[in-house]
């Protein structure tokens, strides 16, 4: 990755992310044809970008497990978890926000180094481990809320503050959201590609045991990762319970299959070892759009997901293509790019 | 592993002379949804309540709960055929789908046990069945109320935001508001939406901010949950349509009631889900022990207008957890 190419076309068709991003402006064309003026209109944006962002947040982390060879789908109840959290401590006990938001994290940091540490120690695929601390942590979070606060949906009114930094709508329209999710995308992009901390998760997705070999610390990075996945998917949480003002405790099994899929949109590969962090980016936007676009269309609603069916598998099957295209590639002899 | 092997021991024989030193009074078996379900966490209160009662009697209650909602009918039906195999004095238990429960019923009376039917079902389903009870709300008479309540409120034209699409008592919900609205001259229409939305509250406000930013004639939302009320407020916010589009719910939260506290939500149609696990168990315990049974077999837990009529005594109910 951080070897410099010549911008050529061909060059430009080859990289990673070239699939993710034609798959996104189809479905952005699709649904500005078929939506008319209010899809491309700022509130309109607004729709899919609030719904990208707190997708987002978590799909980065997912994704780079994915690339790590990993997967975390704990964060199906880790979210629910990181807002009942919030909501208990600051909305039912009136603790301060930070408190509540602190120990959020903190709980997610907590389950993503259990999973971390389960996945290193016993070598049990991290599909099972997760599957088995999602339901712990589902059960967990009910069993506390009920004997907390008697009920499983609690209201928190968040400080000015808070409302300010993680509950408010830009314009009206626009979530705060959507900066955590371009800081995050920042973060994650420096991390990936031009810290050494990239190739290594990089390589550990290719062959752990050649990356490990090669004096890449991997079980202290998948345990971070965990952690990081475990503490994105508690701050999504944290944020939705103070945008609105309550948390349930079952809310959120379907950020698991909704993340994989921008990921596998966003070109990574199931099988780990290739993606890129502006892939991620796409996808989450794409499957944001193709979710939320429907609503603006003349469409019989009924057919929505049959329509988020077949754009999804369009936007992955052009993303194989490009792959294939840049996997395959091997420059004539003497006349190499460089 | 020594020590796990010794704890799992003891705890396998403390459970089985549990059943033992129960097995005198009346066995009473429960049908219920998933208690992470934040409204059937109400009913489970009263059913926790209730088996105070039962207890002084004598009597046991066990609670058997779907774990998931995919296969709803098939599994309550299996539910209801494990309460025959534990030799259950009485079940009581919502008929969700008739067409797969009906049969494991009939298996139950088949066997000499009482069956009373609570929050799904209906009186006709009760009488035919042969239960002693049905206990709870009817769907569409409730979507009928709030169908009315909004056409008197000055919204003519509503959507019906339906999370689950093909769930049949969801679907009696917005039927009911249709009807009830078009006798009043107005019109209410069903917004599906799709399985990747359920629990995403973003997915499920940006969904109705597009819906009421391409029809600009809605004046009215209906959400099926207290939750997706919550989403509701936010699109509508969203939408800049506070001040024109009413909302309305089926069920309620603290949230929801301070909402209409300060007047940005109309009313939720209330089922007093607590009373129907209260009143459900307390029935079975006096059928089974006492032979008391009451003269009206169908015993309507709702529909209630919560409103900001009467929004502070609901209030103070929902604080300590019984609405």
């Amino acid at each position: 990755m951080s070897q410099t190419q010549s911008p050529s076309l061909g060059n430009l068709l080859r990289r990673p992310e070239t699939g993710s991003f034609l798959g996104l402006v189809a479905v952005f064309v699709f649904f500005t044809i078929f939506g008319g003026g209010n899809f491309a209109s700022p509130t309109g944006a607004a729709s899919w970008l609030n719904v990208a962002a707190s997708l987002g947040i978590v799909a980065i982390p997912i994704g780079l497990l994915m690339i790590a060879g990993e997967l975390d789908i704990s964060i199906g109840s880790m979210i629910p978890a990181g807002s009942v959290t919030v909501a208990i401590i600051s909305g039912h006990f009136h603790a301060p926000i930070l408190v509540g938001i602190g120990v959020a994290l903190a709980l997610g940091a907590l389950v993503g180094f259990i999973n971390g540490i389960l996945v290193i120690r016993t070598a049990v695929p991290s599909f099972i481990v997760t599957l088995g601390t999602l339901f712990a942590v589902a059960g967990l979070t009910l069993g506390l809320c009920v004997i907390l606060t008697g009920t499983t949906s609690v209201a928190i009114k968040a400080p000015p503050e808070a409302k300010f930094l993680l509950g408010q709508f830009i314009g009206g329209a626009f979530q705060v959201t959507i900066f955590w999710w371009i800081v995050a995308v920042a973060f994650w992009g420096f991390v990936l590609h031009y810290s050494p901390y990239g190739n290594w998760i990089l390589a550990m997705g290719g062959d752990k045991v050649s990356a490990r070999n090669a004096g890449i610390p991997t079980e202290r990075m998948t345990v971070l990762l965990f952690m990081c996945s475990g503490m994105s998917a508690a701050f999504v949480g944290i944020s939705q319970a103070i945008l609105y003002n309550s948390a349930q405790v079952s809310a959120g099994q379907s950020y698991i299959f909704n993340a994989i899929i921008s990921v596998v949109v966003g070109g990574v590969l199931l099988t780990g070892g290739y993606g890129s962090i502006f892939g991620i980016v796409l996808g989450t936007l794409t499957f944001a759009i193709v979710n939320q676009g429907i609503y603006y269309t003349g469409f019989d609603a009924n057919w929505a997901s049959l329509i988020i069916g077949i754009l999804l598998l369009l936007a992955v099957l052009m993303n194989n293509t490009f792959r294939k295209l840049a996997l395959s590639y091997s420059p004539a002899k003497g006349k190499a790019s460089k | 592993m020594k020590n796990v092997m010794k704890i799992m021991l003891t705890a396998a024989l403390l459970a089985s002379t549990a059943t033992v030193a129960i097995a005198d009074g009346a066995r009473i078996a429960v049908i219920g949804g998933k208690s992470d379900d934040a409204f059937f966490a109400k009913i489970k209160k009263g059913i926790d309540d209730g088996a105070l009662v039962a207890k002084a009697h004598g009597s046991s209650v066990s609670y058997l709960q779907l774990q998931t909602y995919d296969n709803i009918g098939g599994d309550a039906a299996n539910l209801i055929r494990t309460a025959i195999s534990q030799h259950a004095s009485i079940i009581a238990a919502p008929d969700w789908v008739g067409d797969s429960e009906d049969e494991a019923y009939k298996a139950a009376t088949a066997a000499g046990i009482p069956v009373l039917l609570y929050n799904a079902g209906g009186g006709d389903k009760a009488k035919e069945l042969g239960a002693i009870n049905y206990v709870g709300n009817e769907e569409y008479p409730a979507g009928l109320a709030g169908g009315a309540y909004f056409a008197t409120h000055g919204s003519k034209n509503v959507i019906c935001v339906n999370t689950v699409p093909g769930a049949g008592n969801l679907e009696a919900r917005c039927k009911g508001v249709a009807d009830g609205i078009s006798k009043e001259g107005g019109k209410s229409t069903q917004l599906p939406l799709p399985a990747s939305s359920f629990g995403n509250p973003t997915a499920v406000a940006e969904a109705i901010k597009a819906t009421l930013l391409k029809d600009p004639k809605i004046d009215g939302v209906v959400t099926i949950s207290a939750g997706d009320a919550d989403s509701a407020a936010n699109g509508i916010q969203q939408a800049g349509a506070t001040a024109k589009v009413k909302l309305g719910t089926f069920d309620m939260n603290e949230t929801n009631l301070d909402r209409i506290k300060d007047g940005t939500q109309l009313f939720a149609i209330d089922q007093q889900p607590w009373l129907q696990g209260f009143l459900a168990v307390t029935l079975s315990d006096g059928f089974v022990n006492y032979g008391l049974k009451t003269a009206t077999p169908v015993i309507l837990t709702g529909p209630g207008i919560v409103d900001s009529s009467n929004i502070d005594a609901t209030l103070a109910g929902a604080k300590a957890g019984y609405r």
